[in-house]
């Protein structure tokens, strides 16, 4: 019975959420029921995947590899449980539970009425599936089915709240997105054309034989999925409908879009990259150039829309395009330490941006305003909260001894590696940038004239949740430990020649 | 210029493929109303799906059901077409999700036309 | 190793402590500040006669994948004794001050919090750990800066804020490309850039002085520091006239001498243009100073003059340069903290804060403008103040270098020290008396003690200065 759970365990991470998700509806009617359900499987899958995360660390780079339905590749589907997989799963489980947790708290009120709860769970789960599917998948076109269950359900995530205002940033969300997954698509079509195979290691190993008859289509490939996965995960300038969709929604779903939906899509864009076409092409077809141009214009001119914004939600909606800057930046630099640090950073980006949002959600919701300027003196009312969001301001600057830094460090190391000092200077210029645009929130919260308003700590779920996170991101700061390591193992083996 | 247009006409379906997918990308994005853009949104996928099921398809191939009396030995690739159902299915559930948003927003608003809702800005209420 | 991490920790753990204690309880919350500051100050002198031992008190950790390391050599011990000895000084001072004021907890709290990060600058082994510290030091500060919450406070700490980041920015460039070149980033074993000789160096070393320098006041980037005077005056003395502004000195003189070293500074082009920075801070923050008509803020542009002295030490690359820096930064800090304390007596006691008004003070605060009139005397450089002693090893410094203009310019900047201040004095005991006596009551004695004990000090030192001559002589040591 045991091994037969252990054997199975990489798909029953992924069933579980979209299993619960399911049969959710059922149960919609109490409300109680339906959220212990969801809490308990988020533990089983932060468990499940600790269990993964220390098999493949101990097993020293081999991963396992699970064939559903027993069918062998290439006949059949595989899931790939290795350190990048296990990787992103060890940081979508982090997260979400926390995010879960903090929505018990007042979803009711966030989502308006009592009925809607369950419907937003659904989508919750569904995305949390597809996120943990997205990390383990090895196969190309279920890569593009994820990417749909998961744009789907954000885009249902957005519209939670029913609202007019949700209503149309989502419309503009779904229309763009489902444009992102036509590219992805067809840039799955022109590798299948080109290979015949959608399993990623097949496809890799045929593409590396016979790319020079088809060159052509390999660019195309490579441009439509850049372009596509760029849509999705909000790279500028196709960030266009990131700041109305990530601000209107409610403030859990907030900060499991930025946090984790945007990475996860990431995430597929790096496996295919690196997976499919292997770094050898990349820099064949130079893509990794202009993955690193457009990342520093995205670093600069994310944080300079950010600085402008006066809506608290608005302004973190921006600086998670800056941030996704980094991320493509170091996607680029095509070296261990670059890689590493971007792994790195990515996950503690998703750590402390759903903490920014949560705790922000938290202080706007005790105030009834969004505007920064209205969150005058609220450092004193509600201590807990606001502590949180300083820890993960400090985060994401990056001052050392928070994750941001840690993830920072390698990537300014990798970038170093490509013998220009453009992109660290871009770096660290974003993390100026970025104190910029948060420590002025962090001033006005804890020095401004006090509200007379009385503004209270949210409950205890809620802070809870914000407590996890926030000593999430001051431990994976002093003491990154495994976590850095499993990183630096994922790295490692995206960049073994094929 | 011959050479190019033997080449066109051997691979039409993927030139066709991607006359359609440059219609809908431009009725996406140029249209302003919500119903066009969503009909653009269909006419992309259907170039995907053409391309996908024309990557399949074999000259002169036959239906790929095996059995032992069936005499051909080429066969149709079956694996796209395949892929395809479920892109459809996606396509389906797209297609359902944004009529949904634009009875909600038509309710609100009173108008399809993305750019009259925008310049409405926030004032409606709910 | 134990007295460094009580030292260090001692403003941090205190600074919670008074956190938690109630607004209302003055009484109780100065005792805590007062025996917090001074264990602190206890443990570095314990700390610093280690390591002018010889001892070895190195503190190192991994911490998120770096490695950290709390390693003061001669250098680190210097500053730390130079910070934490003034400390208890400007707490007792703040008593005083601060009586009846608002948001006193919270002014105590951050005011701790500063020294345990100032602390951290200076016994930091590696760059890394000194970027922390002086990171924290700017966010530890910026509380205190704004402490009065008027509009032209915010502004200040706005500014402060920006200044500072931006410098912290240049600096961990800096650092990373350090760390690319050359692999470490520990400051024992010699200096990290030893072997290394690349076009880039001289750029590296414009980051590097440019980064530190935001905090050093080098002209063109000083202007944070004039406007940081709205901080209460406690603040402007120990933090904008020595402990924060003396973090950016440190962390050149660090540069200069455990991230370069001086033989390979000496063989880079930039060499002849860094002591030329310093001249002209020199000249223009003392020729601004005496148009300055507010006495904080011409006492603010004199620290900006002064800060170049030290660095103009630095810069000059031989022995005496380096002793004369270090003499400079002990013997100025005890004088210029005593000029801002009497700045904070006469406008808590007058209510003036112009100079143009404080004809006749003299007489109301004597013992006050006496003070300042030693004060004033050890800002020009004149023989029984320690401040002699550090410019006259200035100038030998620089002659010994070969050259004497800079030795021209530091007694053309004396003489206009004292064209800036020469005048107020006179006035101040001219003219006609107002007050009787305005130096008793209301928690003077607070704030006449410490600026009198450290004017003493300062004469000690100047007739004596044999009291410091090991601390230099260990740092120059430590460096030839």
């Amino acid at each position: 019975m045991i091994s037969a759970i252990t054997t199975n365990l990489p798909v029953f991470i992924i069933i579980a959420p979209l299993f619960v998700a399911f049969v959710l509806p059922t149960w919609a009617q109490r409300k109680r029921l339906v959220e212990n359900l969801v809490i308990s499987v988020e533990i089983l899958m932060l468990l499940g995947t600790c269990y993964l995360a220390s098999i493949v660390l101990l097993q020293k780079g081999i991963p396992i590899i699970y064939q559903m339905g027993g069918w062998s590749a290439p006949w059949g589907i595989e899931l790939k449980v290795g350190s990048l997989g296990t990787f992103f799963l060890l940081t979508v489980a982090i997260v979400s539970l926390p995010v879960a947790l903090f929505a018990r708290g007042n979803l009711t009120h966030e989502v308006g009425g009592k009925e809607r709860v369950a419907r937003f769970y659904v989508l919750y789960l569904l995305l949390i599936g597809a996120l943990g599917g997205m990390a383990l998948t090895n196969d190309l076109f279920n890569v593009y089915v994820l990417v749909e269950v998961a744009t789907l359900s954000c885009c249902g995530l957005v519209s939670a709240r029913n609202h007019p205002r949700a209503a149309k940033a989502t419309f503009t969300y779904l229309i763009l997105a489902t444009l992102g997954s036509c590219l992805v698509m067809g840039g799955i079509g022109f590798i299948y054309i080109v290979t015949g195979h959608l399993n990623m290691g097949f496809a890799s190993q045929e593409l590396g034989r016979i790319w020079q008859n088809n060159p052509r289509v390999v660019w195309m490939a490579f441009s439509f999925m850049l372009v596509g996965f760029g849509v999705k995960s909000a790279l500028f300038p196709l960030h266009v409908w990131l700041p109305d969709a990530h601000s209107v929604a409610p403030s859990p779903a907030s900060a499991i879009l930025s946090g984790l939906a945007v990475k996860g899509y990431l995430i597929c864009l790096l496996k295919v990259l690196y997976n499919v076409f292997g770094f050898y092409l990349m820099r064949v077809y130079s893509v990794h150039k202009i993955m690193v141009l457009v990342g520093m214009v995205a670093i600069i001119s994310g944080s300079i829309s950010a600085l402008t914004q006066e809506d608290l939600k608005r302004r973190l909606a921006f600086s998670t395009v800056a941030q996704v800057g980094y991320i493509f930046l170091g996607f680029g630099l095509l070296n261990t330490k670059g890689l590493t640090g971007t792994l790195f950073y990515l996950a503690s980006h998703a750590v402390i941006k759903s903490t920014l949002f949560l705790s922000a959600g938290a202080m706007l919701n005790a105030t009834g305003k969004k505007n920064i300027k209205d969150l005058s003196g609220i450092g004193r009312k509600m201590p807990i909260t606001t502590a949180a969001f300083t820890i993960s301001s400090l985060g994401l600057i990056g001052i050392p001894l928070f994750s941001g830094f840690v993830g920072k460090w390698q990537l300014l190391m990798g970038s170093m590696e490509t013998g220009s000092i453009l992109p660290v200077s871009v770096i660290i210029s974003g993390s100026v940038l970025c104190a910029a645009y948060l420590f002025p929130v962090i001033r006005i919260a804890y020095f401004g004239t006090a509200p007379e308003k009385d503004c209270k700590d949210p409950n205890l779920p809620q802070k809870l949740a914000l407590i996890f996170l926030s000593a999430a991101i001051v431990f994976l700061g002093v003491i990154p430990g495994s976590f850095l390591e499993l990183a630096n193992r994922a790295a490692a083996e995206l960049l073994v020649l094929r | 210029m011959s050479e190019l247009i033997k080449k066109i006409i051997m691979n039409y379906p993927y030139f066709a493929a991607f006359i359609i997918f440059v219609i809908g990308a431009l009725t996406v994005l140029t249209r302003s109303n919500l119903f066009k853009k969503l009909i653009g949104i269909n006419i992309m996928e259907s170039a995907i799906f053409l391309m996908f099921v024309a990557a399949g398809n074999i000259r002169g191939g036959a239906v790929p059901i095996l059995s032992g009396k069936n005499p051909h030995t080429l066969y149709i690739n079956p694996l796209p077409s395949a892929l395809m159902l479920t892109g459809i299915v996606v396509s389906v559930s797209v297609t359902a999700f944004a009529l949904a948003l634009i009875l909600r927003l038509y309710r609100s608003y009173g108008t399809t036309d993305l750019r009259r809702i925008y310049e409405m800005g926030n004032e409606v209420s709910e | 190793m134990l007295s460094l991490i009580i030292a260090l920790f001692s403003g941090a753990v205190g600074g919670l402590v008074v956190a938690m204690i109630p607004e209302t309880k003055n009484r109780l919350r100065n005792y805590i500040v007062l025996f917090f500051a001074a264990s602190s100050t206890f443990f570095t002198w314990r700390t610093a006669f280690m390591v002018f031992a010889g001892e070895s008190v190195r503190v190192a950790g991994e911490l998120g994948g770096l490695a950290f390391s709390l390693d003061p050599d001669p250098l680190g011990a210097v500053f730390g004794l130079i910070a934490s000895t003034l400390w208890p000084f400007t707490a007792v001072y703040s008593f005083g001050y601060m009586a009846g004021k608002h948001k006193q907890r919270t002014f105590f709290t951050f005011f701790l919090m500063s020294l345990t990060m100032t602390l951290g600058v200076a016994f930091s082994g590696n760059l890394i750990a000194l970027y922390l510290f002086y990171e924290l030091l700017t966010f530890a500060t910026y509380p205190l800066v704004i402490h009065e919450r008027s509009a032209e406070a915010m502004k200040a700490g706005a500014k402060y804020i920006l200044y500072s980041l931006s410098g912290a920015g240049a600096i961990l460039i800096a650092i990373v490309l350090t760390y690319a070149w050359s692999g470490k980033l520990d400051f024992s074993g010699g200096p990290i850039l030893a072997n290394s000789l690349s076009p880039g160096l001289n750029w590296l070393l414009v980051l590097f002085v440019g980064g530190f320098g935001v905090k050093a006041a080098i002209m063109p980037l000083h202007r944070w520091l004039p406007a940081a005077m709205v901080a209460p005056t406690p603040v402007s003395a120990l933090l904008h006239a020595v402990a924060v502004v003396y973090s950016g000195v440190y962390g050149v003189l660090r540069t200069v001498y455990s991230v370069f070293g001086h033989e390979l500074i000496g063989q880079l082009g930039i060499r002849n243009i860094l002591p030329w920075i310093a001249v002209i801070t020199i000249l223009a923050g003392i020729v601004i100073a005496a148009r300055q008509d507010v006495l904080k803020r011409r006492l603010a542009y004199q620290t900006v003059s002064h800060l170049s002295y030290i660095l103009l030490g630095a810069f000059i690359l031989n022995e005496w340069g380096l002793a004369g820096a270090i003499f400079h930064m002990i013997s100025y800090s005890t004088l210029k903290i005593a000029l801002f304390f009497c700045a904070g007596i006469i406008s808590e006691k007058t209510g003036e804060i112009k100079v143009s008004k404080m004809g006749g003070i003299g007489r109301s605060l004597p013992k006050t403008m006496v003070a300042f009139s030693i004060a004033t005397m050890g800002m020009i450089g004149m023989l029984p103040l320690n401040t002699f002693w550090g410019k006259y090893y200035l100038m030998k410094g620089s002659v010994g270098a070969g050259k004497w203009p800079l030795a021209v310019v530091l007694i053309i900047s004396g003489i206009l020290n004292a064209i800036c201040f020469v005048p107020v004095i006179i006035n101040a005991f001219k003219g006609e008396c107002t007050k009787t006596n305005g130096e008793k009551g209301g928690g003077v004695s607070l704030m006449l003690a410490p600026t009198l004990v450290l004017v003493i000090v300062a004469l000690l030192i100047g007739l004596m200065p044999g009291i410091v001559w090991p601390g230099v002589e260990a740092v120059v040591n430590w460096f030839y």
